[in-house]
């Protein structure tokens, strides 16, 4: 526990080190996006784990460090799976910059460990997916609409979902800390 | 000079978002990931490798729907394997009285699937054979019920195939009972459909599908699927025909793959034709569009 702590602690004070633990987080769930989500996908829906990733560093670090995980998530992610090299990359540097605008540097807990998050997730995968599919479906006979709302709806929705998850670990986290002072 | 500075500060994340915005267009535009080569195919490998140590893993869904799948394909298949064998004798008879050539039967070669990706509307499967079992990129997958897709990717010893329900998969196919052609897509979920097919021409709910002559990608005659709707559109000459799939995706663990590469020059000639028709239509959008 002391040795949890004591490395929280550096990744608290370095921003260095801490742009290293998103980088090797980034790149575990790329893997496990790639590998795993085929097992819990409904109806060939999953949650988006690389947009709560990037709207999670933007609530704590801001909007230019949430552009830019954003797009490095996103650059990553259309490396690993075949697709059309910036689709991602784009979208999800565009949803780390409207994150970024609920940045604050008081409440970062406080954003991440309530409902807000979940509100700030739904928005950011909303706007992540329009984006997405209207790159993703250009140049096809597919009818934009109706797959935005096939498609893009229900992935917001399973990755409002799964941002529960990330928000309960906060909200504990918060929780600890108030207690320790 | 200090203004300019100014400037850059005080709208320091709208000029990075608006830089980062014209990387990836410019990525859109110029940078495929099938120019990545070589290093594509190292992350297939390395994502093959990993999908393959944790293959065990179950996935309950897929095991359900694979014996439903399985139980409906022995029925078919003992129904129809004592019509295979006097078709069979017929035939042969047939064509030793017309003095016909064999079709030639490219090699195929067994594989497992180890993984599969449907995340975000990308369908590619890994598969457990790569280049040095002679499989390479363009080379079809298939399955006793039909067509599965085209291996996109080798590695030594994976291979990534991307199915038929994708969204850049178009088929050349034929309904086997009236000879009618036209271009197979992807629908959404597990459907496809052929658009285009005038209201005159004899279409019918249960009608097979299969691989035609005129595709250069897919060996004629492999099954593609089944008719399950004729939708006339309304203010239009044309129908719109829904189609199930012969496979079934969601219990797919074994396929084989045809050691057959299609014909590089007729695949080159058929290509630069796709990108002059796409330019045209994209600069008669544009014009539109203004």
């Amino acid at each position: 526990m002391a040795v949890f702590s004591e490395q929280s602690s550096v990744l608290n004070t370095s921003p260095a080190l801490r742009y290293i633990y998103y980088a090797v987080i980034a790149l575990v769930l790329c893997i496990i996006h790639r590998m795993f989500l085929d097992l819990i996908s409904v109806a060939g829906v999953t949650p988006d784990l690389l947009l709560l990733l990037t709207v999670w560093i933007a609530l704590k670090e801001g909007q230019s460090v949430g552009q830019f995980a954003g797009f490095g998530a996103g650059l990553l992610f259309d490396i690993i799976s075949v697709d059309v090299l910036g689709t991602n990359a784009l979208a999800k540097s565009i949803a780390g910059f409207i994150a970024g605008y609920f940045y604050s540097e008081d409440e970062r807990e406080d954003k991440t460990g309530s409902y807000k998050f979940l509100l700030i997730v739904f928005l950011c995968a909303l706007i992540h997916n329009l984006i997405y599919f209207f790159f993703y479906i250009r140049l096809t006979e597919m009818g934009f609409l109706e797959f935005f709302l096939k498609y893009g709806v229900a992935s917001t929705l399973y990755t409002t979902v799964a941002a529960v998850f990330p928000m309960l670990i906060a909200s504990r986290k918060k929780r600890y800390d108030d207690r320790d002072f | 000079m200090r203004r300019f500075i100014e400037f850059v500060v005080r709208f320091k994340d709208y000029i990075t978002l608006s830089a980062l915005m014209v990387i990836c267009f410019a990525m859109m535009t110029f940078g495929n990931v099938a120019q990545l080569g070589g290093f594509r195919t190292i992350v297939v490998g390395g994502i093959g490798w990993m999908q393959n140590v944790f293959s065990w893993i179950p996935n309950p869904v897929a095991l359900k729907s694979e014996n439903r799948a399985l139980r409906e394909l022995n029925l078919q298949l003992s129904t129809e394997t004592a019509k295979m064998r006097q078709a069979m004798l017929e035939n042969e008879k047939l064509r030793k009285m017309l003095a016909f050539k064999e079709p030639s039967s490219a090699p195929i070669v067994p594989a497992e699937v180890i993984g599969k990706t449907t995340v975000q509307l990308r369908n590619f499967i890994t598969i457990n054979r790569g280049a040095k079992d002679k499989i390479k990129p363009g080379m079809v997958a298939k399955t006793d019920a039909g067509v599965v897709g085209t291996v996109v990717s080798a590695s030594d010893n994976f291979a990534l195939i991307q199915l038929i329900i994708d969204r850049d998969a178009r088929i050349a196919a034929r309904i086997e009972r009236t000879g009618i052609d036209g271009i197979v897509a992807w629908e959404g979920e597990q459907n496809l459909i052929i658009k285009n097919i005038p209201k005159s021409y004899d279409v019918q709910a249960g009608d097979l599908l299969v691989t035609s002559n005129y595709s250069n990608k897919y060996p004629a005659g492999i099954p593609v699927g089944r008719v399950t709707e004729v939708r006339d559109e309304a203010n239009s000459l044309f129908r719109k025909i829904l189609i199930t799939p012969a496979v079934k995706f969601s219990s797919l663990d074994q396929l084989y793959v045809v050691l057959y590469v299609p014909n590089p020059e007729r695949a080159q000639m058929e290509q630069e034709i796709e990108k002059r028709v796409e330019q045209s239509i994209q600069a008669r959008t544009s014009k539109r569009v203004r």
